[in-house]
């Protein structure tokens, strides 16, 4: 079944046509990857899908109901979460209360003693169980990073959107993440869209189908190796292949 | 239950200043100064403190309070203790009628904005009441000699000491249980959450409008209640010039920075600090006090940059006392 439907959606800032005419889909379930060079409109599309910005033009579908006017805090507890590709813990409260705050007003619409519970599975899960009474600010990048992510887990959801998750992590790091999401993707059935610049080998580890964006448009789609492989995608990341001839060695 | 154990302190500051205030004689006058000044910070805290916008317009909310009793008390005087239960009515009324004005336009605005608009909103209103002559214009609203003359000398008496205080006290009480539930329910999570970040709390999936207008409410009952009592019933008065006289809501806001914005401790420690420092001061170096306060305000907030309370928490975190301190 068809999770999230994005129809012709298009954002402009003043010029800059930063998403430009884009249609995707994603089931429920499934692991997407999207990926796109810097500027090509990857974050404009999370921030249309939650709705921080109203597209210009197109809709925006989830399970078959139109959202496109729906303001952020009333997508959320419909079943979508995200992470920040620079993380925005709410700096003064514990790890755990951020993490309880996600429970408490995301699906999951858990009360202040469930969702502490909650707070303390998910932190576990992720891995920062010693963590939980420190304060947020005081935490590393990773550290965020991770919170945040136990913190869009708490809130049960049916799409979870990473937004550079893994961007700035070492392999072994990148590694535990890539089984941890594959891990609570199947247990709990959520489809996870996850957007990377560079992490092809993340996305190849991860991903079911890829979307490749280019300056704002949908370039291809479809299969992860075989997207990965097209000819126009490597031309997107590394330039046109040029044979020149008669030339050797 | 648990949660509500950082009651225990708060209660026990109260028992033990009226204690001292009931006990030791010439004492009960300050005592009430220095409860007045918790009141406000205590009010204004679950509006500043939770949500972290400043409102310099403050004082409007308790001004609206004093002349919801004056009002009530100057036109249905005949209703006896009636009047005074119609009195608390109307400056919930008044305020909340005052919210809805300004909640609907300021609250859209962050920061300065909101700042710079509230202050709008107070002188606003002071130049319109005294402007358009509303309940006796710059005249002001004198009670005294209606009630002594509709209840006698005795009860008036009884009303602007007794039943002021009484008031005074059962409201601040109130104020802080009020706090404590605020910060323990998922309202004081929401507000937490939009205090640090309000676009990443909007994601989050809170509605942060709807939280933000049940501050602004709490904090202006609260604060309206406190005017009804400490200065209507109390003084028996009302002049639009003392009751919109912004320095009352640059002292609460004072007060609250001062002890630790969003715990619930903290304005009650320096409401106390600020009143009794405000109060001997002004005995002992008359006109000078001021001159001795900046300073002393400065060093404090310097030091304490989360104010006193939020200081001392960060050094009990993982001890046993920590739930104690909020």
């Amino acid at each position: 079944m068809v999770l999230l439907r994005l129809e012709g959606v298009t954002k402009r800032f003043g010029g800059l046509v930063a998403v430009d005419h884009v249609d995707l889909e994603v089931n429920e379930g499934e692991a997407v990857g999207i990926v796109g060079p810097n500027g090509s409109g990857k974050t404009t599309l999370y921030n249309i899908i939650s709705g921080v910005y109203l597209p210009d033009e197109g809709k925006v579908f989830f399970e078959g109901n139109d959202i496109t006017k729906l303001p952020p805090h009333e997508r959320t507890p419909l079943g979508l979460a995200r992470t920040f590709q620079i993380p925005r813990p709410f700096g003064a409260a514990s790890v755990k209360e951020n993490v309880a705050i996600g429970a408490m007003f995301g699906r999951a619409k858990a009360n202040v003693d469930e969702a502490m519970k909650m707070a303390d599975e998910y932190l576990e899960l992720v891995g920062m169980y010693e963590l939980v009474n420190k304060e947020a600010k005081l935490l590393t990048p990773l550290e965020k990073k991770l919170m945040e992510l136990a913190r869009a887990l708490a809130m049960k959801p049916k799409l979870l959107l990473l937004d550079e998750l893994m961007a700035g992590m070492n392999p072994n790091d990148i590694n535990r993440i890539i089984e941890l999401v594959k891990k609570i993707k199947v247990k709990e059935n959520i489809a996870v869209v996850s957007m990377v610049e560079h992490l092809m080998h993340a996305i190849t580890q991860f991903a079911e189908r890829v979307v490749v964006m280019h300056q704002g448009k949908k370039l291809i789609e479809g299969p992860t190796m075989e997207v990965l492989n097209d000819p126009k995608v490597i031309e997107v990341y590394l330039g046109k292949k040029m044979v020149i001839e008669g030339y050797e060695g | 239950m648990r949660r509500y154990k950082p009651l225990l302190p708060v209660f026990a500051i109260y028992v033990i200043l009226l204690i001292i205030g009931a006990t030791t004689p010439g004492l009960w006058q300050p005592i009430m100064f220095i409860m007045f000044y918790i009141g406000i910070g205590v009010a204004l805290n679950n509006f500043l403190g939770l949500t972290g916008y400043v409102d310099f317009g403050y004082v409007a909310f308790l001004a609206m309070g004093a002349y919801g009793m004056a009002v009530a008390l100057n036109y249905f005087t005949e209703l006896g203790f009636g009047a005074v239960a119609l009195g608390f009515f109307l400056a919930l009324l008044f305020s909340a009628l005052l919210c809805i004005a300004v909640g609907g336009v300021a609250l859209r605005l962050r920061g300065a904005y909101f700042a710079i608009a509230t202050i709008g909103v107070n002188e606003g209103l002071r130049y319109l009441i005294e402007g358009a002559r509303i309940w006796g214009g710059s005249e002001g609203i004198v009670l005294s000699g209606k009630l002594r003359k509709a209840f006698g000398p005795d009860f008036a008496n009884y009303l602007s000491t007794f039943v002021a205080d009484v008031c005074l006290i059962i409201v601040i009480f109130v104020a802080s249980v009020i706090t404590i539930y605020l910060i323990n329910s998922r309202v004081g999570y929401a507000l937490l959450a939009l205090r640090e970040d309000e676009d990443a709390a909007k994601v989050v999936g809170i509605n942060v409008t709807k939280y933000k207008l049940i501050a602004f409410f709490t904090s202006a009952a609260i604060g309206s209640l406190i005017g009804a009592s400490a200065w209507t019933l109390k003084l028996t008065y009302v002049f639009p010039e003392d009751v919109f006289f912004i320095h009352y809501t640059v002292e609460a806001i004072v007060i609250v920075m001062l002890g630790g914005a969003g715990t619930l401790l903290g304005p009650v420690i320096s409401g106390l600090i600020y009143g009794a420092l405000k109060y001997y001061l002004s005995v002992i170096l008359p006109g000078f006090q001021l001159l001795a306060f900046a300073p002393l305000l400065i060093i404090i907030v310097v030091a304490f940059p989360d104010g006193i309370v939020g200081y001392v928490r960060k050094k009990l975190r993982g001890k046993s006392l920590f739930e104690y301190i909020r």
